[in-house]
């Protein structure tokens, strides 16, 4: 509290300064949320761009269009591979990345701990505009010619000798790598010392531990990520051969650099939000969590130690000695474990709770069985022997989307409709949230077990055309019937959203009857400073004490 | 149990809302002076538009930086007493990045034929090894003597700090121009970024190090600035201080690695 006094409160004016200069944390989750769903928005318009093309074999010149080229300038494939560019790094880096750990972090970590703000608040505030800076990077995509056209993972040696702007995709990713790496160090210092008087660890929210263990992952391995792309970009510009097999580099070796972030990268995204559903979960069961040290020293603190030694899975049919591949089949399977203890202690929180359905409900609860059907997906995967049959097809692609498309991406929804009274005053829980719901989940199963289906029939994926697969023609058009109904669902859900924070029903302070401490004691917006006088907590106090 | 705070009077709570233009000053400064001009000039060889994106970019990381540190010093934060280990999380991370580009470097040394006796590959001119030597001793000088100076201040010696602030800066900038000359040396021998495996690594790693060691004297300038004006922030210099440490210790290995193995 820094300027507390006795007198009359200066008034809280608040206009746009407030907010764009804002060092709030607070506004800045609340302009990370707005930031990462225009991002999700265009990125799912370039999903929806595939599905179309897809939709029947060979070409339909339609992809064009979503990337920005009208006068039909790129060929199909030129196109094709500039939306799965985009639709990847922009799903991952500008939308999930930034919606867990720069949304959620931001809005709910300071107020669950009971701070008045983060550690660093104008270094926070440093991490949201370079993550602004990298979304503008990325869609300088659909105004250059040379777009980016290799992946959301820029293997060499296609992305040092394709003609397509390589440096935008790199720039992107030091930007929103930089953006994560000081956000690591502020949550971290936030989560370690600013906790109220009396909170020790053992009774931070699940998400507070979620959170903590996403940044420590990402200290690590983000930094990693960083070095490849730079030698990428080196070795595209400046005639460096890190990566170029004929000058003596190695194009395994970036693979092994890229996905020893990127797999690691993929729980940054699955724990967030799996802290999200134990919190929605605990308060909708009115429940506590069930075994919660089993969940946080197993479960959370296990995964980011298991995390580090997994990624040669995704480079199995590349060529490798059987110690190496087998070993890490063995650490990859390994993560299962702590996995599971995550996944029973969230069953086990709904066991003889008082359950309370809204949507933010549903969506939590839907999300328990896409971990249980992304994650058993994923087994066959790790496995050396099966997944000779199964990579590089559209398993792989159905698989990954379970848990980061859907699992994750309605974590995120879950949580804005279960803190939306808390940022806004309002419910956003009114019928055109419950229609979008339907349809966006419903659509979402309709889109992807078709790919799997396919997947292991032999549907590559990547492809554009598949005309040597005519018999694949139904699977994707009911695919792509079910991604417009996704399309629906999100339309209406942010309609719903936009509608709801102006003109929603106004609910009391705390309408879920939460005992965590932003429902608790500060009223609904939160004020600057989030608390009226510094937060202590008691011997029995504890984020989940319904009992 | 809780106590409930809910509908008491908002009169003893402080304040208004925080704001400060710095933050996005640098982040889009950042924006136009690395991505934009890097790819105006390398990617679509526009000179001019490379000038005017480093023109917008460069007022604005020096506006925003000026901003901040103006800020920094006059305002106070209740936890800022952390900054050093804010710092320490943050120096976690560059050793990863550091990791990842000796991880390259490696690979590429045990890829080069049995026992490196490839290595250094054909195109490489005779390095010169002492002058390395003489550069390490420079940044080893500037920790130590930084590390007095620190001590002055704690003191309360300003007048001592300042010499041997300035002492560090000689020191620092130095090293960087011998980085300068060695470079000039060898580009004029041919042996550029692109010449062979060795001078990928050699570049990358020793021009990434030498980013570091601009970092770290821009850092004592501000001090040094704010010093002129009449205000340290001794949290700062503390900061600073443990950064250009690590900027020091990274270089042993830097060093051994490049030059001497």
């Amino acid at each position: 509290m820094t300027t507390a006094t006795e007198f009359a409160p200066a008034p809280r004016r608040s206009g746009i300064k407030e907010w764009i200069f804002t060092t709030d944390h607070k506004r800045i989750g609340i302009l990370y949320l707005v930031g990462a769903m225009a991002a999700f928005v265009v990125a799912g318009i370039m999903g929806l761009g595939i599905r179309i093309e897809q939709m029947s074999p060979g070409e339909s010149g339609l992809i064009n269009y979503f990337v920005g080229d009208f006068a039909q300038t790129m060929t199909t494939g030129a196109a094709y591979n500039a939306a799965l560019y985009f639709h990847g790094a922009a799903m991952i880096l500008a939308f999930l990345i930034p919606a867990l750990t720069g949304f959620a972090a931001n809005y709910l970590v300071p107020l669950m701990i009971g701070a008045p703000d983060v550690a660093f608040p104008r270094i926070n505030a440093l991490s949201l505009w370079l993550f602004y800076a990298a979304i503008l990077v990325a869609l300088l995509t659909f105004v250059i010619p040379d777009k980016p056209d290799i992946m959301w993972t820029g293997y060499p040696p296609y992305s040092i000798t394709t003609s397509a702007n390589t440096a935008f995709y790199v720039f992107t990713v030091h930007l929103i790598g930089f953006a994560s790496i000081l956000g690591a160090v502020n949550f971290l210092i936030t989560i370690i010392y600013m906790r109220a008087p009396g909170m020790g660890w053992n009774k931070m929210n699940m998400f507070v531990w979620t959170t903590f263990g996403a940044f420590v992952i990402q200290i690590v391995f983000v930094p990693v990520l960083a070095a490849a792309v730079t030698l990428l970009l080196l070795d595209k510009y400046v005639g460096t051969g890190f990566f170029d097999p004929t000058r003596g580099g190695d194009v395994l070796l970036y693979q092994n650099l890229f996905w020893f972030y990127s797999h690691p990268a993929v729980y940054v995204i699955f724990l967030p939000a799996i802290g999200l559903l134990f919190d929605i979960i605990a308060t909708q069961a009115k429940n506590y969590i069930f075994n919660y040290k089993a969940a946080v020293y197993g479960g959370i603190l296990g995964i980011v130690v298991i995390t580090g030694e997994v990624w040669v899975h995704h480079l199995y049919i590349a060529g490798m000695p059987n110690w190496i591949s087998i070993g890490m089949m063995v650490t990859t399977l390994l993560i299962s474990v702590p996995v599971g203890l995550i996944l029973i202690s969230l069953w086990g929180t709904l066991y003889k709770g008082a359950i309370t359905y809204n949507v933010s409900m549903w969506y939590a609860v839907v999300c328990l069985f896409l971990i249980l059907a992304g994650g058993l997906t994923g087994i066959p995967l790790a496995i050396t022997s099966l997944t000779v049959h199964l990579s590089e097809t559209s398993f792989v692609h159905a698989h990954f989307h379970f848990i980061m498309g859907l699992m994750a991406t309605f974590a995120v929804f879950a949580a804005v409709y279960h803190w939306f009274p808390k940022m806004t005053g309002r419910s956003a829980d009114i019928p055109i949230a419950k229609i979008a719901f339907w349809f966006t989940v419903i659509g979402s199963q309709v889109t992807f077990l078709p790919l799997f289906l396919i997947g292991i029939k032999g549907m590559p994926r990547r492809y554009w055309d598949y005309a040597m697969f005519p018999e694949f023609e139904p699977y994707h058009l009911i695919a792509t019937f079910g991604s417009a109904l996704v399309a629906v669902g999100v339309t209406l859900m942010i309609v719903g959203w936009i509608y709801a924070a102006f003109r929603g029903p106004k609910v009391s302070t705390n309408p879920w009857n939460s005992k965590s401490l932003e429902w608790t004691h500060t009223e609904s917006p939160p004020g600057p400073g989030n608390f009226q006088r510094p937060v202590r907590v008691d011997e029995s106090w504890t984020p989940y004490n319904y009992n | 149990m809780q106590q409930v705070v809910q509908g008491e009077a908002r009169a003893t709570h402080e304040h208004h809302w925080e704001v400060s233009w710095a933050p996005m000053a640098v982040a889009f400064g950042v924006m136009f002076l690395i991505p934009l001009a890097f790819s105006a000039y390398f990617v679509y060889q526009r000179p001019l538009l490379a000038i005017i994106c480093a023109g917008i970019g460069t007022p604005l990381v020096l506006a925003g930086v000026a901003k901040w540190i103006h800020e920094g010093a006059t305002q106070h934060s209740a936890i800022s007493n952390v900054s050093p280990v804010g710092i320490g999380v943050f120096i976690i991370g560059e050793i990863l990045i550091f990791l990842g580009l000796f991880a390259s470097y490696w690979t590429m040394r045990i890829s080069s034929g049995a026992a490196g006796e490839l290595w250094p590959p054909a195109g490489t001119p005779h390095i010169n090894l002492v002058l390395p030597l003489f550069m390490t001793g420079l940044l080893v000088a500037s920790s130590f003597t930084y590390h007095y100076g620190e001590h002055k201040l704690n003191d309360g010696r300003k007048g001592w700090f300042l010499v041997w602030l300035l002492v560090s800066i000689i020191l620092g900038a130095g090293f960087l121009a011998c980085t300068a000359y060695e470079y000039v040396h060898l580009f004029a021998e041919g042996f550029v970024p692109g010449t062979n495996q060795y001078s990928a690594a050699f570049y990358s790693l020793t021009g990434f190090h030498g980013a570091h060691v601009l970092v770290g004297l821009l850092a004592f300038a501000a001090i040094l600035f704010g010093m002129i004006v009449g205000n340290v922030n001794k949290m700062f210099v503390k900061v600073a201080g443990i950064y250009w440490h690590f900027v020091d210790v990274i270089w042993l290995f830097v060093a051994s690695q490049v030059y001497y193995w």
